[in-house]
């Protein structure tokens, strides 16, 4: 990774086309910090524009909405819904399901990620070296990324259905698989589901990661007689730090974020064991029409989100400081 | 989580708001009648039907630029979601259909966000006059007859269906008439893998209402003024009977707690179920094409309440919601003239007979229902059942309690399906309930 900052790179840019030599270039030189970092910024109008549009203002709203009574008898004049102050907030978290959708999410996002991990480290090592046919396997290895969440859902709803694919072979094997969609085993689904379907993407970030260790320093090891386990705990796994602290934040983030899969495979109202909160929001939203309350459970919860996001943001910032630290 | 929702529906407040602005829609009408002018119709999706609704649309078409010069445009919805977004959106930005097809469920919060035109004695003499519908379907209009917004436009009420040829075989004579009586027959009716009764416990939308009989014939409406009656002892009695099919009366399959509607008609299509109740005429497609095409009919359900051997006092005969889908215009539209001339096309008698003949649910057209009726002797039953229909509440809060109701069901399907459903539990849980029905009805008193 060579990342090279837009801010470094341009003096060929903005400076004269065939600039050769003499007092002038230096003096361009010396001129150029300010006068460079100012000249690209407008370029940023259009992405800060989409930005405001697609984020800010939605945000705004949102925390808005999540002050005041917004409901189905004041929708059509939401501009004048009456302002609750902290109402929504201290019902949301006082008489609804909000804390127990939190702990929900943040245990089911956990474990998913946990699992996902060693089955995708495991895949990327298994398809990292040559052998025939390897290009096929690292196919078969994307399917359950590729799936949309919504066809992975109802294919699972259907295969753990009380006579479904599931509960036939465990039968052949004299086991009597139970419900799988309903009542207390619902949780443990939906973990091993989401599972099954989130892996490849550890997969993807670590094979990645695996490439980029150079071929000389594999060579070196060789050389140097390191048994295959020596390499893999003292020079393979350190590598793949970056690469796996960035999956396991992404992934968290994303099974914290997963509507579609619950929803597909228990409906709503949730059994109360699935009742993460997509779906806890979903329903106060679009089933009860409490669009203010829904609000306030959301920004609470993008609180929660922004724990891991925060985690995400300072691993970035010590990549580029790194590059920084590098070309200093 | 959320913040993608979130941002779905602030960015659908944002583009709302500023479509607004640009809004407009086609005024115009030149001649002397609507022509140049094109009506928006939203309406449900005919997802067993969809060539068949194809043509439909298109004969409607023909038929209303017919009468008015004005042309139609439809655009259908296939879940109850995308639907309530595409109200949510259209209420906020006041640009949309003319027209929507709601449920009649659903009423009630679409009266109450104010976005529907209200039908005074001029709107309704405009489609035909009030007395052009069967009367129990226009009960889920509005609260009363001075502020009423839907158009009743088709009728689905919930039946029983039961499997002639089991029945004669346990000498059993006919459908029952109480609860009790419906329970002694299935228990007759059940041996080995076959049950008397299927149930869809794991259904979206079936478990309220059978709370909601049991409770009226038990005599509580549930919401009776400003009160919601959640905690009353009726219902928590009306869990007890609903889950005892299936825990102590042993008439139901125990794999029913993982059934939805579908899959409960599908057992008794099959033959494994002798009855099943709270299903409708849409049915007869699945089983017209099954082992059981020329041994089931339809009765309307026992209007006598388990453990009753008559009404109890202050009791409702109520077996069926109102149940089918209404026409409401937008506030908002600017052709609400041409909107109403388009209810009074397709709620005319001909256009119902039609639509029922092609899709398979039963005319809201007093007329078009008598012709029917004449016409096919399986569907005397539903109409039967469906002029006995009787209302939800109509209030506000419905959608809550409605949603709480179906919840109770889902949190006990564990316990069903190991065969017994904790009373604590439901009491609980029903008085939970009882707090945010309560709370729910407040909120539509305080804003009527």
């Amino acid at each position: 990774m060579s990342l090279t900052s837009p801010a470094e790179r341009p003096p060929t840019a903005t400076g004269p086309a065939g600039d050769v030599g003499g007092p002038a270039r230096v003096g361009t030189r010396r001129a150029g910090p300010t006068r460079r970092r100012q000249g690209p910024l407008w370029l940023m109008t259009p992405g800060g524009a989409l930005l405001l549009v697609v984020v800010v203002v939605p945000f705004v709203l949102a925390l808005w909405m999540s002050v005041t009574d917004l409901d189905q008898y004041t929708l059509r004049q939401w501009a004048g819904a009456p302002f609750l102050g902290l109402g929504n907030y201290v019902e949301a978290f006082t008489s609804g399901p909000l804390l127990h959708s939190v702990w929900l999410s943040v245990a089911f996002s956990v474990l998913t990620t946990v699992l996902t991990l060693p089955l995708g480290i495991a895949a990327a090592f298994a398809a990292h070296d040559r052998f025939r046919g390897r290009g096929l396997v690292r196919s078969v290895f994307l399917i359950p990324y590729v799936l949309p969440t919504f066809v992975v859902g109802t294919v699972w709803r259907i295969a753990l259905g009380p006579d479904g694919a599931v509960n036939t072979v465990l039968g052949s094997v004299g086991i009597d698989g139970g419900n799988w969609l309903i009542g207390g085993r619902t949780f443990w689904t939906l973990v091993l589901v989401d599972t099954w379907a989130a892996w490849p993407f550890v997969y993807l970030l670590c094979l990645a990661g695996l490439q980029s260790i150079g071929r000389e320093v594999h060579e070196a090891v060789a050389v140097d007689g390191a048994s295959w386990w020596q390499k893999t705990v003292h020079i393979v796994l350190p590598s793949l730090r970056g690469p796996l602290l960035l999956a396991v934040i992404i992934a968290t983030l994303h099974h914290l974020n997963n509507f579609t899969l619950p929803f597909v495979l228990f409906g709503s109202p949730a059994p109360d064991e699935v009742n993460v909160l997509p779906i806890a929001i979903y329903s106060t939203s679009f089933q009860t029409f409490r669009f203010g309350l829904a609000a306030a459970m959301s920004v609470a919860s993008l609180v929660l989100v922004l724990i891991p996001l925060l985690f995400y943001l300072r691993a970035v910032r010590l990549d580029t400081g790194l590059e920084k630290g590098a070309q200093a | 989580m959320s913040a993608r929702k979130l941002v779905a529906v602030a960015g659908a407040l944002t583009v709302a708001v500023s479509l607004a602005a640009c809004g407009g829609g086609s005024s115009g009408g030149g001649g002397g009648g609507h022509a140049g002018q094109t009506l928006q119709v939203y309406l449900s999706r005919q997802a067993s039907y969809p060539n068949e609704q194809q043509q439909w649309m298109q004969h409607v078409k023909d038929e209303f630029t017919k009468k008015t010069g004005a042309s139609v445009e439809f655009e259908t919805y296939s879940s109850a979601t995308e639907e309530q977004q595409k109200i949510q959106t259209s209420v906020v930005s006041g640009q949309g259909p003319d027209i929507y097809e709601i449920g009649t469920t659903f009423t009630p919060t679409a009266y109450s966000s104010g976005a529907f035109l209200k039908l005074g004695d001029e709107q309704w003499n405009a489609v035909g006059g009030r007395d052009r519908f069967v009367p129990s379907t226009l009960a889920m209009s509005g609260p009363d007859e001075a502020d009423q917004i839907a158009v009743p436009f088709s009728s689905l009420p919930f039946v029983l269906v039961y499997n002639t040829q089991m029945f004669t075989a346990a000498g059993i004579g006919g459908p029952p008439s109480t609860w009790d009586e419906l329970v002694a027959d299935a228990k007759k009716l059940t041996h080995g893998d076959t049950f008397g009764l299927a149930m869809d416990y794991k259904d979206p939308f079936s478990p309220w209402k059978y709370v909601w009989m049991f409770a009226q014939q038990y005599g509580n409406p549930l919401v009776q003024g400003t009160t919601a009656r959640i905690d009353d002892p009726t219902v928590a009695r009306a869990y007890d009977a609903y889950f005892g099919f299936l825990t102590e009366d042993r008439i139901v399959n125990p794999d029913a707690a993982n059934w939805a509607s579908a899959d409960a008609t599908a057992n008794f299509a099959s033959g494994k179920s002798a009855m099943f109740a709270m299903t409708s005429a849409s049915v007869i497609p699945t089983l017209a094409k099954s082992p059981v095409a020329n041994s089931y009919a339809f009765a309307p359900m026992p209007t006598v309440p388990p453990g009753e051997s008559a009404l109890p006092a202050g009791g409702v005969p109520a077996t069926t919601i109102v149940s089918g889908q209404n026409l409401v215009v937008a506030s908002y539209s600017t052709q609400q003239d041409l909107a109403l001339q388009y209810v009074e096309l397709v709620t005319s008698e001909a256009e119902q007979q039609h639509f029922s003949e092609v899709f398979g649910v039963l005319p809201t057209n007093a007329a078009a229902a008598d012709a029917i009726a004449s016409g096919k002797a399986q569907y005397a039953p539903v109409l039967e059942a469906g002029k006995q229909a009787k209302p939800t509440p109509f209030t506000g809060a419905w959608s809550e309690i409605q949603l709480g109701l179906t919840n109770i069901t889902v949190q006990s399907l564990a316990g069903l399906s190991a065969g017994s459903v904790p009373p604590d539990q439901v009491q609980r849980q029903l008085a939970d309930l009882q707090k945010t029905a309560q709370a729910a009805v407040d909120k539509a008193a305080a804003a009527r």
